[in-house]
């Protein structure tokens, strides 16, 4: 485990903070305040920058440093939860005009979980999680289900966030900020204070713990309130669920629950909800010793849940429940007494709570390595499993997937920007009035997937791939806060900035009350969305939305994506696939099947083939493939391919699909739903398919992405 | 009076978006938030924005946030006093 908090750096510091209770937030002096006192916050003092990369860069890469002390190998896949990634840097460059895009080079989320995975050496999956709040237990959830499936020995998850201008200003734009700084389960609480921080976990699946376990992730819940865009639902429904699937999926129950590490934020409407939950899960039983460290560290927002995890480590190995910080006073609404000092006790199992923006709830089980009554945890069959596609609907220049299609048949290209008039078709304007374009795009694209299986249940989880997320609500928030000195700006925007807004305003349209997972993994996001909706989906009577897409924004698009800078013309769109877990019977499916950072590594295109089954079968199974090559990866992209073809001797057509979609990080989406609309039609078109129409014979086809994550998804008929 | 519930009316649209909501539509003295215009606790915090940089108008608690916000008279209310209050 690795860890560094506003308290300490590494494990042997925060154990003494946690000892002393030590406080760690005081006023803000990362950046200046023009008009007003700066407000308290959980910041990491004395922090040097390594080499030229941002904040939040260089927070993971201490905490994965950490965790990687005593490992021998590199791990077999990194996971990691973020939301800021490059934006302390961003929000400087674009506060003072400049507008190179060399200089946005880190922006991306994406960018910090492929960081750690060079420093540590990876070169299997490296995704990237961001559901607010929650995304450092998120991350653990994905990573643990890998482990699961047997198709990793050796994960590093956790999260990271640093602070900056988009996080301070907006969550006091919303009234969430505690002006004396977080009380959190304090009658007198009045908001949270923002942080920063990162915690890694270095994960490994053995039947029996190795000696030098720390501690063992037992389970993990995840959930979606589907009830509003920033605010937890009243009575704590969702957080709730989220307890009792992170139990169940542990295999214990409540009572055996020593502790618990609450979500505890200081906000008056979280800890409310937090209360009621734990009070409707514990019922009449006694409710274990519970604390928050917030009051010490703040909110290190995509950080915190995996701060949870490696504390509720801390407390198993060190029988220690940390201090309460800032609780003085019993708050007879919430009915719950935290220790204000810290406490020695025994504790075998901790459960710790993590919810986010759009309702996003995921809880964490961890038990004691070697004092548990070993239940027999099997490993399921490899995975991931396919998923039968039920519908499906996309968006590109020439507008809905009939548009696209037609445009393609009559040998023009679809790229170019999604008109607004018709996103807005299937939705009411005014249902849609606070949402911006991506938001309103994926709202459109799930209802568009949905409409013809109205007999079918609703999706009851969302996967939603995005490079960018809602930049027009980032550029605005900034423009707003930068135009008025840096007093005012939107609490919309800054609620419509996290990357999974969109995915939340889904779960509220259909009620989706399970997992909601936002991956941001730059040009693979959509691939690392289906390949998280593959591994996390066992209900077969579940059926679940997977969307990918992306927004074209005039002055950020050719900023933080290079392809767009080196694209002739600017693009967007994106595409969603209503789906369940597949049967032998399911007519049409899709499969996520190989994923990996492919970094300087020149086996992953063996990797890949074997994954997929060697030369022959590809060959014999797939009538195309659609391949993906984004702009600013072309030469490297190109040898992938060139080494693919000749490795397999491939006679098949091959359709280079951002010729025709344009340039934009999810055009993989639009490509997994025009080979669903290929398949179907048992060809590929003329024009697209130089110079006529390719029969499939029944075959199917492979979505392939190259450059520098390296992706494979099967669409078999 | 009447002009400044007139102007808040105009704002309100404005601030929040409001498709095919005109002045005439919206009743000073009906209840604002959470009444017939569908508006919730994001649109306070979208108002308070507004009140703040164009009336200079600090609202930082919610108790003052659900007087103020009753209805559009009740705004205009508290503002006028408001900014008779500081002009004494």
């Amino acid at each position: 485990m690795g860890i560094i908090s506003p308290v300490g750096c590494g494990i042997r510091d925060t154990i003494k903070a946690i000892r002393n209770a030590t406080p760690g937030i005081k006023p803000l002096r990362l950046f200046p305040t023009a008009h007003t006192a700066p407000l308290p916050v959980g910041e990491i003092s004395s922090l040097s920058c390594i080499e030229d990369v941002p904040r939040t860069h260089t927070l993971a890469r201490i905490a994965a440093e950490e965790a990687m002390k005593d490992a021998r190998n590199a791990p077999d896949a990194v996971v990691i939860g973020v939301t800021t990634g490059g934006m302390p840097v961003t929000e400087e460059l674009l506060k003072n005009g400049i507008l190179d895009p060399e200089k946005y080079k880190y922006h991306s989320t994406g960018s910090v979980a492929a960081y750690v995975a060079r420093f540590v050496g990876c070169k299997g999956p490296v995704l990237t999680v961001s559901t607010a709040c929650s995304s450092g237990a998120v991350a653990l959830k994905i990573a643990m289900e890998m482990l699961r499936s047997g198709k990793a020995k050796q994960v590093m998850a956790g999260g990271v966030d640093a602070l900056c201008r988009l996080t301070y200003y907006g969550f006091h734009a919303l009234q969430l900020v505690d002006e004396t700084g977080a009380h959190p389960f304090d009658r007198k609480r009045r908001g949270m204070s923002v942080g920063e921080g990162a915690a890694m976990l270095l994960l490994t699946v053995a039947e029996s713990p190795p000696d030098n376990a720390l501690a063992e992730l037992l389970g993990a819940g995840l959930s979606c309130d589907a009830y509003h865009p920033a605010a937890p639902h009243p009575m704590g429904e969702g957080a709730l669920r989220a307890m009792k699937e992170a139990l169940f999926d542990a295999r214990i129950s409540p009572a055996d629950i020593d502790y618990i590490h609450l979500h505890g934020t200081g906000t008056i409407d979280n800890d409310l909800a937090e209360a009621r939950a734990i009070h409707t899960l514990f019922r009449d039983r006694p409710i274990p010793p519970l604390s928050s460290q917030k009051g010490a560290i703040g909110h290190s927002l995509a950080a915190a849940g995996a701060v949870g995890a490696v504390v509720s480590a801390i407390s198993i190995t060190n029988g220690i429940i940390p201090a309460n910080t800032g609780f003085h006073e019993p708050d007879p609404l919430l009915h719950l007494l935290p220790p204000v000092e810290p406490l020695q006790a025994k504790i075998n199992a901790v459960l710790a709570n993590s919810f986010g923006f759009g309702g996003n709830n995921a809880v964490l089980v961890l038990g004691h390595p070697h004092r548990r009554k070993r239940s027999p945890t099997s490993i399921r069959p490899v995975r991931p499993l396919p998923l039968a596609v039920l519908g499906s609907a996309c968006f590109t220049g020439a507008g809905n997937a009939k548009r696209t299609m037609e445009r393609l048949g009559q040998g023009e290209g679809a790229r170019g920007i999604v008109p607004s008039l018709e996103i807005l078709k299937p939705l009411s304007e005014k249902y849609v009035r606070r949402l911006k374009r991506l938001c309103r795009m994926v709202l459109s694209l799930a209802v568009s997937a949905c409409e013809d299986n109205e007999k079918t249940d609703p999706p009851s989880a969302v996967y939603f791939g995005t490079g960018w997320g809602g930049m027009s609500e980032t550029y605005d928030f900034l423009s707003k806060l930068y135009a008025s000195d840096e007093q005012f700006t939107s609490p919309t925007d800054f609620i419509g900035s996290v990357h999974n807004a969109a995915a939340g305003h889904v779960a509220i349209r259909f009620q989706s009350t399970g997992p909601n997972v936002t991956t941001t993994g730059d040009d693979c996001s959509f691939e690392q969305a289906l390949y998280s909706a593959s591994l996390l989906s066992h209900d077969r009577n579940a059926p679940l939305l997977v969307i990918g897409a992306d927004e074209h924004h005039d002055t950020l698009s050719h900023l933080f994506d290079a392809s767009v800078a080196q694209g002739e013309f600017p693009a967007d769109g994106g595409g969603a696939l209503y789906l369940r877990p597949a049967t032998s019977e399911s007519p049409l499916q899709i499969c996520p099947s190989f994923i990996a950072y492919s970094g300087e590594n020149g086996n992953t295109i063996s990797e890949l083939i074997n994954t997929l089954g060697g030369a022959k079968r590809i060959n014999d199974q797939f009538g195309a493939i659609l391949a993906g090559i984004p702009a600013a990866q072309r030469e490297k992209g190109e040898a992938q391919l060139n080494s693919f073809l000749s490795m397999t001797g491939y006679p098949h057509p091959i359709i280079d699909y951002r010729q025709f979609v344009g340039e934009f990080a999810s055009a993989s989406a639009v490509a997994a739903v025009l080979a669903v609309s290929f398949a179907h039609a048992g060809e590929i078109p003329a024009h697209i398919c130089f110079p006529r129409a390719a029969p499939l014979r029944g075959r199917g086809i492979l979505v392939l992405g190259f450059g520098s994550h390296i992706t494979a998804v099967e669409i078999m008929p | 009076m009447n002009e400044l519930i007139n102007e808040l009316k105009v704002k309100i649209i404005e601030t929040l978006n409001l498709i095919d909501v005109v002045p005439e539509n919206i009743d000073e003295n009906a209840q604002l938030i959470g009444g017939d215009l569908g508006l919730d606790s994001i649109d306070v915090l979208e108002l308070v924005m507004m009140l703040e940089k164009d009336y200079g108008v600090k609202i930082d608690s919610r108790e003052l946030g659900v007087k103020i916000f009753a209805s559009v008279a009740a705004l205009a209310d508290y503002l006028h006093h408001y900014q008779s209050g500081k002009s004494n």
